[in-house]
């Protein structure tokens, strides 16, 4: 019953899509305003359907119906209710399933927010694209990737997930989030070719989509950084990215959608780059779909491995559909894509933009080449390399300097030109912050170039944001009179973008910062212990005071109790882990981890109390990795300031221009409105 | 004012480069075998897991791993020495960064290659938008406003 | 095809057409696959000395001149369990035969765990503990169960990745066996 209903939803999500693209594609034939009118709705018949379809598998989940195979392989009776939810996510199938709600969802907003130009040919052409992705993934659903396939005789009871995937809480954010990241590409992208084939590449597709392609951008930076965090918390070996191929398939389009976000400014202001621009958000689709192909084909060995099946060719054939559609048309269009405009001057806000776009463009280049080159090994030679942290780290972090850098100067730079006054009285006094950041940390022992120039450069980057709030700040002040706090509250409602733009700049201050101090000061010891013993890390003092034992249905459990002491003062008891789960053989470890603000301090528990009741941990002190988490909150602030709408207040008029203002003035209104940006 | 603006400038260069110079100085305390085998351990994939290096593995092989690597730089043995010694046992495979002969060599040569390109073309796109002249209106546009001026 | 954009996407479908090519050449291979075969196989066998559980020491050199199967494995893991009655009917085949030694090398487990579970399961042939996993390093082996075959002349013969039937037991013995 659930089945059916499961695959009638697919099923009907198909048709909805293939005939949707049918009647819009009639209407732009017949240049027939109703056929255009009407084909805009199936969209929504398409989110319908995928609802069913999502509600379908949680309901057979929840019942623990297991005449559903993909219920009997990733649920068991004794799974716990929030695991179970996420089960719809566990693995190949369900994620599908995902795929398309999530994608309907986006669609339906998207058709719904451009209702009132239903018959533009713009928005007719957008919606047959986006159908047609939609169509793609629910056929996988009904050929190769069947999420309601039954089984003959079910099973009692079912295998439960992968026990990696019952682990922790996360499990509930890390794939939704990444997804509504991944997938929400989808609708720039369906612009993008809309405004190629209809010829129309002028701004309107941009600000069109600019909200989509923000929210897109920011689920999938949250999505990356919580995966970080999962692997940190949750798989115990002491690290947070490990260039596994399915973290670097996930990087890749956020590497392209980031080079996005600033160039489109450029196009804004000044109508160039639009070939570079449509490149990109055409790459960022393609990357998307690159990643769900190298995640699940097998191709790569991946910690994500148990995902493998065999839809590896489908996914390969849609990618090369899709790239090929691209390039194509570009290729097509490509004599009357010239842009009018030209940068004036090497130093000046518009090529700091296109140097922040190669540096991005040349680190997704590294990353795609690392990932994919054990494949081309194997193609050309057949032998087995491996391309693994090593060659990721001294690769990319000259060039992520290198972006630092251009992130401390871009927004203190004019557009069109800069003098060396203007540049002086900006940069001079962030650059002596740097400078003096830099020989503090070598006072303090810091030592090693990269080091020391990721805090120089991180501290020139945040004194040129305080300095440009400040500045803009008091000049309100003076011109409103207003206090501190209103000032800046009004100045950052003039222009959320810009100022959401400098906090998640913050954000990335702070993360940079962590990486920096994480490779240079982490120490990681092994140490051995009986009952009482105790030993010492980096002046963290450990005592191992016993063991204990926990079995539930979903698993059994030892873990170790350790109390830490560190100058004198008792930081708490501790327990890490080793969990086995019924089905598995190996046991997964389970991290304990005290968070500080400077220094975490990080227990695993590497090999249980053997005869002589002796035990084996890791204790790794590792530096500022809260800062990760920090900044990725703070970049999901700025994100939420960027889309936040624009605030138009009455202003004074102003006898004179100030020598020091960020941002132009907005004109001068009758009422202080609220206007969507 | 100009020998302030050189004072103002030259002070955050001589910052600068004498904290990077501060930096790099090679620091104290040559190479130890253990440090060396710890390098190593970054350099070799555990054999048993997917893509985690030796020394971040906790499995048992990556820990019979790094006890050999200390007992082998101990010996003496190079580290170009130890690397051969598990690539025959393991196969090329077992090294994170492929080395620079053969078809390793892509990885490392063609980003170089690639940026180095890039910045060229960014260099010679920018030679070209100078030298594009501004529009001169001719003789006859000249013409034409005064007409449109007049009548 | 003046415009600059029209060569750049030239270039770029040349890129792109070429690592789909790649991509597809290799959907089909399994990454494991490949990597099977030992190294070792060919190579002369590497020295080793280990004590079994009831306290014999066996050598490299104590073996030479028997057909040796090598076997990796352990307590726990599910691949070791699927092929243990593999492993028992090629003991009893072989069970008066001198010259064919089946050698168990304990990897990545107790004894403490492991003697119990060969008592109970009725293990008839040598196992041995590999303290430090000196010898499954030396073996370059990647997990378990692996199984080498040893030629009486101390020659690597054959290896084995993964759960081996019967019949590839009796593969590796005979190429073993036919080896000086």
């Amino acid at each position: 019953m659930k089945a059916s209903l499961g695959i009638l939803g697919v099923a009907l999500g198909a048709s909805s899509a293939g005939l949707g693209i049918c009647v819009l594609a009639r209407g732009l034939w017949k240049h027939e305003d109703r056929w255009l009118i009407v084909g805009r709705r199936f969209v929504f018949g398409v989110l319908g359907a995928a609802i069913v379809a999502v509600a379908a598998m949680e309901w057979a989940l929840l019942t623990h119906d297991f005449s559903l195979q993909y219920v009997a392989e990733n649920n068991a009776r004794a799974t716990p209710l929030l695991f179970t939810i996420t089960g719809l996510w566990a693995n190949l199938e369900g994620s599908i399933l995902l795929w398309v709600l999530v994608l309907g969802g986006f669609l339906a907003f998207t058709a719904h927010k451009f209702r009132h130009r239903a018959t533009d040919p713009l928005v007719a052409w957008a919606n047959i694209v986006g159908l047609a992705v939609a169509l793609f993934f629910f056929a996988l659903m009904l050929g190769p990737a069947n999420p309601f396939r039954t089984l003959s005789s079910p099973p009692l009871d079912g295998s439960g997930p992968n026990a990696l995937l019952q682990d922790h809480p996360l499990m509930a954010f890390h794939p939704p989030l990444l997804y509504l990241g991944l997938v929400g590409f989808t609708i720039p992208f369906a612009f993008a070719v809309a405004a190629l084939i209809t010829g129309r590449f002028g701004e309107g597709w941009l600000a069109d989509t600019r909200k989509a392609t923000l929210i897109a951008w920011g689920c999938l930076t949250i999505g990356i950084i919580l995966g970080a965090w999962w692997s940190y918390e949750v798989l115990g070996w002491g690290g947070f990215w490990a260039w596994d191929p399915v973290e670097n398939a996930a990087l890749l389009p956020w590497l392209t959608a980031t080079a996005f976000l600033h160039s489109v400014i450029v196009q804004e202001r000044r109508g160039m780059l639009r070939v570079w621009n449509l490149s990109l958000i055409l790459s960022t689709f393609c990357l998307t779909i690159l990643a769900t192909f190298l995640t699940r084909s097998g191709v790569l060995n991946s910690v994500h491995s148990f995902t493998v099946s065999d839809i590896g060719p489908w996914l390969l054939v849609f990618l090369g559909v899709v790239a090929a559609a691209s390039i194509g048309l570009i290729f097509w269009r490509g004599d009357r894509l010239r842009s009018p405009g030209k940068i004036d001057t090497p130093v000046s806000r518009e090529s700091a933009f296109l140097v922040n776009n190669l540096l991005f463009a040349g680190l997704a280049f590294v990353v795609l080449l690392g990932t994919v080159f054990p494949l081309l090994a194997e193609a050309l030679q057949g032998k087995q390399l491996s391309v693994g942290e090593p060659y990721f780290n001294r690769m990319t972090t000259p060039i992520a300097l290198l972006l630092l850098f251009m992130m401390a100067i871009a927004p203190a730079l004019p557009w069109r030109a800069a003098t060396a006054d203007v540049l002086r009285r900006r940069l001079l006094l962030p650059a002596y912050a740097g400078g003096a950041t830099m020989l503090i940390a070598l006072a303090l022992g810091t030592r090693g170039i990269t080091t020391v120039l990721a805090f120089g450069l991180g501290a020139f980057a945040l004194g040129g944001i305080v300095r440009q709030f400040a500045v803009g700040a008091r000049a309100r002040r003076r011109a409103e009179g207003e206090g501190w706090p209103t000032a800046t509250r009004h100045m950052i409602g003039a222009n959320p973008r810009l100022y959401g733009g400098l906090v998640v700049h913050v954000g990335i201050v702070c993360i940079a910062v962590a990486l920096a101090s994480f490779s240079a000061f982490t120490v990681r010891r092994e140490v051995s212990l009986a009952r009482g013993g105790s030993a010492t890390v980096s002046g963290y003092t450990i005592t191992y005071l016993g063991n204990k034992t926990t079995s539930s249905a979903q698993k059994r459990s030892v873990s170790v109790e350790l109390q830490i002491h560190h100058g004198g003062s008792d930081l708490g008891v501790y327990a890490p882990a080793i969990s086995t789960f019924p089905g598995t053989s190996d046991g997964i470890g389970t991290p304990s981890v005290r968070t500080g603000l400077l220094r975490d301090v990080y227990l695993t528990l590497v090999s249980s109390p053997n005869q002589k009741g002796r035990i084996t941990i890791g204790v790794d002190i590792n530096a500022m990795v809260v800062w990760l988490w920090i900044g990725g909150f703070v970049i999901a602030l700025g994100t939420l300031l960027a889309l936040s709408p624009r605030v138009r207040r009455r202003v004074r008029p102003e006898p004179a221009p100030l020598a020091d203002t960020p941002t132009p003035e907005p004109p001068p209104t009758r009422e202080p409105e609220v206007v969507g940006v | 004012m100009t020998r302030r603006r050189v004072l103002v400038w030259g002070g955050l260069a001589v910052l600068v480069v004498g904290t990077l110079a501060w930096a790099a100085w090679p620091s104290s305390g040559a190479t130890t075998p253990a440090s060396r085998a710890s390098e190593l351990a970054t350099e070799l994939r555990c054999p048993d897991c997917e893509a985690l290096s030796v020394a971040d593995s906790d499995s048992t092989s990556a820990e019979a791993i790094r006890a050999d690597l200390l007992r082998r730089t101990k010996a003496g043995e190079s580290d170009a020495e130890i690397r051969q010694v598990y690539i025959d046992r393991y196969g090329e495979s077992i090294l994170l960064k492929p080395t620079s002969n053969g078809l390793g060599l892509i990885v490392w040569v063609l980003p170089v290659v690639a940026l180095a390109l890039a910045a060229v073309g960014l260099a010679l796109a920018f030679a070209k938008w100078r030298r594009q002249p501004r529009l001169e209106a001719t003789d006859a546009d000249e013409a034409l406003v005064q007409r449109a001026r007049a009548g | 095809m003046k415009h600059p954009a029209r060569w750049a996407a030239l270039g770029v479908a040349v890129v792109v057409g070429s690592l789909a090519v790649v991509l597809a050449s290799q959907v089909s291979t399994n990454p494991q696959a490949a990597e099977q075969q030992s190294r070792l196989v060919g190579q002369t066998v590497p020295r080793f000395t280990v004590h079994t559980f009831d306290g014999q020491t066996l050598s490299s050199r104590s073996l030479a001149g028997k057909a040796v199967l090598v076997n990796f494995w352990n307590s726990w893991c599910i691949p070791c369990q699927q092929e243990l009655p593999s492993l028992k009917m090629f003991a009893a085949e072989h069970a008066g035969d001198p010259s064919v030694v089946l050698l168990g090398i304990l990897r990545d487990d107790t004894v403490g765990a492991a003697r119990p579970y060969a008592q109970a399961e009725g293990i008839s042939w040598a196992l041995a503990d590999d303290p430090g996993a000196a010898l499954s390093l030396d073996f370059g082996t990647r997990g378990q169960p692996e199984t080498y075959a040893i030629s009486p002349g101390g020659l690597v013969v054959g290896s084995e990745y993964g759960p081996a039937s019967v019949k590839n037991l009796d593969t590796l013995l005979a190429a073993a066996q036919s080896h000086p």
